[in-house]
């Protein structure tokens, strides 16, 4: 018998009561084998229910680093995220729920979601292979595009939101005792255009946000991967630049350390 | 290395101490480690302080670190049997914070403390799957927690709802001991919450137990609760013993050949509550872990 994957199971089993019916279903269920269920069996179903705040301390997490995303889902869509396969596969992979979260969050929250999504990846760097001769952004650096209004809006929400977004959104409106939230969500918004950013973690983990060109965006996006320093020269050609400035625009940006060695 | 019955001659006697964890003192209504030393030395012989890594040292354990007193090392952050969890930087940590601790030894409950990476929103305790199979991972990862900090590693039975497995609880961790050639930090009130759920007797397996390598005892209050009909037994740390708890520690008590050290766990309550708790617990240690005045902090 294999102890991990009876304690992945155990694991689902705490989040996710259909699971638990699954174990004492009939189906067969994938990566457990019938002896390993037979144990999983044994114990009262009613066991893995007995910590009725186990998803809310888990809401308190998510809320704490998606606050803004939070704010424009509404907190029962939060919820449901605990019973995405997003969430699962975490579970059984090992994973990082705040990664899953921004995995599952896709443009459900518009650009607030876009910009805490990219956060939570500044905050869990991947170690990256180096690669000889070639240029990357530089890993504490997130070049992103979001519908135009949203780094506003974020920052409006974030304010608003206080030191406890989780308090401040589990509040009944009628109750709380402050200005309304900011109104103009880029959730409800049409064909806005897009904004471009730049956000940027510092050594003890803060960021910093701000707007930047399209073209310097996009050519740090294509540097997300490690690229040449020609290639990256024929990108900032299709981003604008005149041929004979290319490979100043490279240099600028390996000066300022917008790009690194790959 | 010598093997664990003769290095068990090194490990110092605490007697009876008190638990803490970060930022548990400053509560309102907390107990306070360094007033219960002050008042009733008898009882705070050592600090054992609860770590996660990630948060470090509270001010209450680097006041009482500072004084020269007695402490041991309660991690809150190893999943000890996934060799993954021990990575470079949690060890730097890890070591970092023994130099200003100076702990007797390590110690704390041997289980799933956080599911993937150590990150917010993933802390959990579940206790090990007790198979055959789960024996050797979770020995691999004390022997290797113990020769990367030089600091005996004493796994405690950890407290749940859901024990998975075919052995019986101390059966396994007497497997565990002897593959990991450790000792062990039995607590009387996970061990209660066990039994009871496995419909066991409370002295039901003691036999399993290795006694002479049984180091630590953790001794609590707790709570029976009840979901859906589910009865269970909550690991509240409050001052009030479960029956289950105290006939296990009074057996404990008389068995353990080489404790050292007896915690009261109690860390969320005001001192005045907890003083007959402490005073039951003095009374039936054995008199080779009683404090003499000689020990008495000045």
């Amino acid at each position: 018998m294999n102890p991990r994957a009876i304690q992945r199971a155990v694991l689902r089993m705490l989040y996710d009561p259909g699971f638990v019916a699954a174990i004492h279903g009939a189906r067969a269920l994938p990566g457990l084998s019938e002896a390993e269920r037979a144990l999983l069996r044994r114990v009262d179903p009613r066991a893995f229910a007995t910590d009725p705040l186990r998803q809310a301390r888990a809401v308190q997490a998510i809320v704490e680093e998606f606050p803004c995303s939070a704010a424009a889902l509404g907190l029962a869509r939060v919820e449901a995220f605990f019973a995405s396969r997003e969430f699962l596969a975490c579970l059984g992979d090992g994973g990082s729920m705040g990664l899953a979260f921004a995995t599952w969050l896709e443009d459900q929250a518009a650009g607030a979601g876009r910009i805490e999504a990219a956060m939570a990846r500044l905050r869990r760097p991947v170690a990256q292979s180096p690669v000889a001769g070639t240029l990357r952004c530089a890993v504490n650096l997130a070049p992103i595009s979001a519908p135009a209004g949203s780094l506003a809006w974020y920052e409006a929400t974030r304010a608003w939101l206080g030191a406890t977004p989780l308090h401040t959104l589990a509040e009944p409106a009628d109750q709380a005792p402050r200005a309304a939230p900011p109104r103009r969500s880029p959730v409800r918004s049409r064909d806005p255009g897009e904004e471009h950013l730049l956000i940027e973690i510092g050594a003890s983990g803060e960021m910093s946000l701000g707007t930047a060109s399209e073209a310097l965006v996009r050519l740090l996006r294509h540097a997300q991967r490690a690229r040449t320093r020609r290639e990256l020269e024929r990108e900032a050609v299709i981003r604008g630049a005149a041929a004979d400035e290319a490979a100043g625009v490279i240099d600028d940006l390996l000066a300022q350390g917008l790009l690194v060695a790959g | 290395m010598p093997d664990f019955r003769t290095r068990v001659a090194r490990l110092p006697t605490l007697g009876l101490g008190v638990s803490t964890e970060y930022g548990a003192s400053v509560a309102a209504g907390a107990l306070d480690p360094a007033a219960l030393r002050r008042e009733h030395p008898d009882y705070a012989g050592f600090l054992e302080v609860g770590v996660e890594v990630v948060k470090g040292l509270d001010d209450a354990a680097r006041a009482w670190a500072a004084s020269g007193a007695p402490t041991t090392y309660h991690f809150l952050d190893i999943n000890l049997d996934d060799p993954e969890d021990r990575d470079p930087a949690w060890l730097a940590g890890l070591r970092g914070l023994c130099a200003e601790l100076r702990p007797a030894w390590l110690c704390g409950d041997a289980g799933l403390w956080h599911f993937g990476r150590r990150e917010r929103g993933h802390m959990l305790l579940l206790p090990p799957v007790l198979i055959a199979e789960a024996v050797a991972p979770m020995a691999e990862g004390i022997a290797a927690l113990r020769a990367a900090t030089g600091l005996e590693v004493l796994p405690e039975n950890p407290p749940g709802t859901a024990f998975v497995g075919d052995l019986h609880l101390l059966e396994f961790f007497a497997r565990v001991a002897e593959a990991a050639d450790t000792g062990l930090l039995l607590d009387c009130a996970h061990l209660a919450m066990y039994q009871r759920l496995a419909g066991h007797a409370p002295h039901d397996g003691l036999d399993h137990l290795p006694w002479d390598r049984v180091i630590e005892l953790h001794v609590a209050g707790g709570r029976e609760r009840e979901t859906g009909g589910f009865r269970w037994i909550e690991d509240e740390h409050g001052p009030e013993l479960l029956p289950d708890t105290w006939a296990i520690a009074q057996l404990a008590l008389e068995r353990a050949s080489n404790l050292r050290a007896v915690v009261v766990e109690c860390e969320r309550n005001p001192i005045a509550a907890v003083l007959p708790l402490f005073a039951r617990v003095a009374a039936a240690l054995p008199a080779r872990l009683k404090a003499v005045p000689k020990d008495r902090p000045a």
